[in-house]
């Protein structure tokens, strides 16, 4: 009797389609990363049932911490940059291309407008230290600048799609949270969203 | 396609000369990019934040109170939101006379607590008039109450499908009174 003759198999596997499919998804997760921004003040939301998702682009969003101060960010480059135009013309601040260069990467800050310049000639990690103080709220003071309705006016006029997200810690007290809202609400603004965290209805 | 064709450098005098394979080994590579994928899949945050919206009501700004349209108090629920995670409500009498009292409670945010509230003055409003979504909440935040009681007061309004709502200054003459009696700051 022939014996049958088993052909011996290479047991050697193509990984070429692997590392393609690897590699497509790496470049997937790679492009739609976004880190998380370097925090200005330490937030806990509050939960809220609510399942309306913040919207992706043009966005100006107010971080209050749990004691009271506010923070000011916008999303977008442009609308940033256009802002800070509107700040030097009405401020009379001559700043340089570097200065303007490191207010269009500003994620989020707090400070009075009146030493913006200095933080901004800052160097990277002197600024990424440095404490803001939070928004000048000079809007009940007599001659105040009024610097918080002021940003938000220039903004929605460098850019009047911007929508209002209120990110604020959930023991701040409402006093502050008013503040705010009244500011916003001298600005015409009186529709704005609140970013929560979810929870289930039968908590 | 990971096999590359090089060009045989003969050795023409020597016969035995080894060919080379040309295939790359593709493991390590497949190690690399699986781990890149596995620590971009756990930085990425997927889930977006949430957000509530809320609509203040347009200030008036010529005070003129005259047009001002009144809602009956029956139909109302007014929400005092306190310190210490606690919420005053009551009901405002719709004509006040002499020796009209009104009955103010506190409770607190659970299922149990604001939701029975609502759901009984929903009940109330019912039966007065016929319709639940009649019902207006005024919800009052005092200075000393925190954001998430007022986020839960909101959410409360969505929970229990309260149409009408707003969130006031306590301003009234009333609202005094009832901060007075529980012994809070208003302003």
């Amino acid at each position: 009797m022939a014996k049958a003759k088993i052909a011996r198999k290479s047991t050697v596997i193509d990984m070429t389609a692997m590392c393609d499919v690897g590699f497509l998804l790496l470049t997937f997760f790679i492009l739609t990363t976004k880190f998380r921004p370097q925090e200005v003040a330490q937030i806990d939301l509050p939960a809220s049932t609510a399942q309306f998702p913040l919207p992706d682009v043009n966005v100006m969003k107010f971080d209050i911490s749990q004691d009271g101060k506010i923070y000011f960010g916008l999303d977008d480059q442009h609308t940033r940059s256009a802002l800070l135009e509107r700040i030097s013309e009405e401020y009379k601040f001559n700043l340089d291309e570097e200065q303007k260069k490191v207010f269009k990467t500003l994620e989020l800050w707090g400070m009075d407008i009146n030493n913006l310049p200095n933080f901004l000639s800052m160097d990277a990690s002197a600024r990424s230290n440095f404490v803001h103080p939070g928004l000048k709220l000079d809007s009940t003071e007599v001659g105040g600048e009024h610097q918080v309705e002021n940003l938000i006016t220039w903004s929605r006029y460098s850019n009047p799609e911007l929508r209002i997200a209120i990110k604020g810690d959930k023991s701040t007290s409402y006093k502050s949270f008013d503040m705010l809202i009244q500011a916003l609400q001298r600005c015409k603004v009186n529709k704005f969203n609140i970013i929560t965290t979810e929870k289930t209805v039968a908590e | 396609m990971a096999e590359m064709e090089v060009a045989d450098k003969g050795k023409k005098g020597n016969k035995r000369s080894k060919k080379l394979s040309t295939r790359v080994d593709l493991t390590p590579m497949v190690d690399l990019a699986f781990l890149l994928i596995t620590f971009f899949m756990l930085a990425t945050t997927m889930n977006k934040p949430k957000t509530m919206e809320i609509n203040k009501p347009v200030p008036d700004e010529n005070e003129d109170k005259t047009e001002e349209p009144t809602i009956k108090m029956s139909k109302t629920l007014n929400l005092m939101l306190g310190d210490n995670n606690k919420v005053y409500w009551y009901v405002s009498p719709d004509e006040i006379a002499v020796g009209t009292g009104i009955e103010l409670d506190s409770t607190d945010y659970s299922a149990n607590g604001l939701r029975a509230v609502i759901k009984r003055r929903q009940r109330e409003v019912q039966e007065l008039h016929g319709d639940k979504n009649e019902l207006f909440v005024m919800i009052k935040p005092l200075p000393g109450s925190k954001l998430k009681n007022t986020v839960d007061a909101l959410d409360e309004m969505t929970i229990n499908a309260v149409s009408k709502y707003a969130i006031l200054p306590p301003k009234e003459a009333i609202d005094s009174l009832v901060a007075l009696q529980i012994n809070q700051k208003r302003k």
